[in-house]
C-alpha cells in the first residue's frame, strides 16, 4: 500500500535517502529529476512513497531496505556516517514536517543502514537536495584531489576556472608529447646507435642510481624550447633536483645518487598520486 | 641485450618487491616499451619511411600498454588497434579555441558552462565520453601522471641523441 514498486539496480542510495525522511508530497514530483543525476540512477521516478504514517511502517520499510541494500551500504555507511542527532535537529528547524516523530524513532534502524548526508541548517533535506548534495560533494572531493596534481590550480577559485586550467593542462601535456615525438621522428635514424647506449643508461637510472649521462640529459632540457605556462612544476623541479646532485656530488657513490634518484621521482609523486595510482 | 634488461628486472623486483612507487614502474615500462619499439622501427623501415605517424603511434602505444591498469589505457588500445593514425591529440587544437571563445559568451548559466567544460575533458581523455563524470574525474589525475612521466622519458629519449 504504501510502496508501490522497489527498484533493483542504480543507485540504492536514493531509496534509502526517501525512507530515512519519511515522507514529503512535494517529494513525489521531484523523483523526475533523480534521472539525470549521475546517469546511473534508474527507475526512481516509478518509485513513490506514500505518506507513511507511522513508525511501524517506516521500521517495515527499513528492514526490507536492509536485507536486499546490506552488502553495499556497510561501505557506504562507514564512509559518511554521520551524527542522527545533529540531522534531527536540522529537520525540527524546518518548517510543517509532520513525520518528525517517525524520522526520530526509525533513525536508530536506519543509521545502520543508510547514506547520511549532513543537512546543514537552513537547507533543503528532501531527497532531491539531498542525494544532489551527496553527488555534489564527491564531486568536489575529486576535483581537490585534481587541485593537487595540476599545477596553478591553487590560484583559480571555483569550478569553472579550475576545470579550465585542468584543460589546458592536458591539452599542453598532449602537445608537448606531439612534439617531442615529432623530434624523435625527425632524429630516428641516428637513433640506433645512440639507442644501445640509452637503454642501459634508462634502465639504470630506473633500477638503481642516476647515471651521469641521464642527469646531464636533463639539466640541458632547454625550457625555451617549451613555451608552454605549464612547464614549470614539471621540469624546473625535475631540473633543480638534478642540479643540485650533481653539481656537488660527481664521485659520490651509488647508494648517493639512489636517494637523488628517490627525490626525482618524488617531485612527481604527491599523497593523492599515489591514491590515484592505487587501484580504486 | 634483451637478456641484460631481464636479468636487471628480476634482479630488482626480487630486492625490493613492494616499494617500487608507481611512477617509477610506469616509467620502466614505458621507456623499455618504446626503446625497443623506436629500434625496430628504425630496423625494419628505411629512414626515408619513417615518418612521424609511427613513431607518435608507438609513442601512444607504450604508453596505453604502460598504463594497463587504468581505463583510459584500454580505450586508448582500442583506438591504436582499430586505426594506424594516432588520434589522441587531434582535438587538443580545435577545443582550445573553443574553450576560449565559449567562455567570453557565456556569462550566465554557471551549470551549463561547467557540463561544457566536463565535456571538454571528456574529449581530451581517451574513452572519457563512455565514462560517467565521476570517474572520468578520477581516470583524468592518473592520465595527466602518466602524460607527465611520458614527457619526461621522451625528452630524456630525444635529449640522448642531440
Amino acid at each position: 500500500m504504501f510502496i508501490r514498486t522497489w527498484p533493483h539496480d542504480g543507485r540504492e542510495e536514493l531509496k534509502r535517502v526517501e525512507s530515512y525522511l519519511g515522507n514529503n508530497n512535494d517529494e513525489l514530483q521531484s523523483f523526475r529529476h533523480y534521472e539525470t543525476i549521475d546517469g546511473c540512477i534508474s527507475r526512481t521516478s516509478s518509485f513513490q512513497i506514500e505518506q507513511v504514517k507511522n513508525n511501524e511502517e517506516n521500521r517495515v520499510i527499513a528492514l526490507q531496505h536492509k536485507r536486499k541494500t546490506e552488502g553495499k551500504t556497510e561501505k557506504i555507511e562507514n564512509k559518511k556516517k554521520k551524527k542522527i542527532k545533529t540531522e534531527d535537529e536540522t529537520e525540527s528547524s524546518m518548517k510543517g514536517k509532520s513525520n518528525m516523530s517517525n524520522s526520530e524513532t526509525s533513525s536508530e534502524i536506519q543509521k545502520r543502514d543508510y547514506i547520511h548526508v549532513r543537512a546543514r541548517r537552513g537547507e533543503a533535506t528532501d531527497r532531491h537536495s539531498l542525494a544532489e548534495r551527496a553527488r555534489r560533494e564527491k564531486l568536489s572531493k575529486k576535483m581537490k584531489c585534481l587541485q593537487d596534481i595540476v599545477p596553478g590550480c591553487n590560484k583559480v577559485t571555483g569550478k569553472a576556472g579550475m576545470l579550465d586550467e585542468i584543460i589546458n593542462y592536458v591539452q599542453s601535456l598532449q602537445q608537448q608529447v606531439e612534439f617531442l615525438s615529432m623530434k624523435l621522428s625527425v632524429l630516428n635514424p641516428e637513433l640506433e646507435y645512440h639507442i644501445n647506449e640509452l637503454s642501459t643508461k634508462q634502465f639504470q637510472a630506473c633500477f638503481t642510481d642516476l647515471p651521469e649521462a641521464v642527469s646531464k640529459q636533463l639539466m640541458m632540457v632547454d625550457a625555451s624550447s617549451f613555451p608552454l605556462q605549464h612547464q614549470e612544476s614539471l621540469d624546473y623541479s625535475v631540473i633543480n633536483s638534478i642540479q643540485t646532485t650533481t653539481l656537488g656530488s660527481k664521485d659520490q657513490t651509488s647508494s648517493g645518487w639512489e636517494i637523488h634518484s628517490q627525490s626525482l621521482y618524488n617531485n612527481l609523486r604527491t599523497d593523492s598520486v599515489s591514491s590515484f595510482f592505487s587501484l580504486e | 641485450m634483451e637478456r641484460q634488461i631481464i636479468n636487471k628486472k628480476k634482479r630488482v623486483f626480487s630486492v625490493e618487491p613492494n616499494k617500487i612507487p608507481p611512477s617509477e614502474v610506469f616509467t620502466r615500462k614505458y621507456t623499455s616499451l618504446l626503446v625497443p619499439a623506436l629500434k625496430k622501427l628504425n630496423m625494419n623501415k628505411n629512414s626515408s619511411q619513417v615518418n612521424q605517424l609511427t613513431v607518435k603511434h608507438e609513442v601512444d602505444m607504450a604508453l596505453a600498454l604502460s598504463a594497463q591498469e587504468f581505463a583510459w589505457s584500454r580505450f586508448l588500445l582500442q583506438k591504436l588497434s582499430s586505426s594506424n593514425n594516432p588520434t589522441t591529440t587531434t582535438s587538443s587544437s580545435s577545443s582550445g579555441i573553443r574553450i576560449q571563445e565559449r567562455s567570453g559568451k557565456e556569462g550566465g548559466h554557471e551549470d551549463g558552462e561547467i557540463e561544457e567544460k566536463l565535456r571538454e575533458l571528456q574529449k581530451l581523455l581517451p574513452g572519457g565520453e563512455e565514462m560517467n563524470v565521476e570517474e572520468m574525474l578520477g581516470e583524468i589525475g592518473n592520465y595527466i601522471k602518466c602524460l607527465e612521466l611520458q614527457t619526461i622519458a621522451l625528452k630524456s629519449i630525444v635529449q640522448d641523441t642531440t
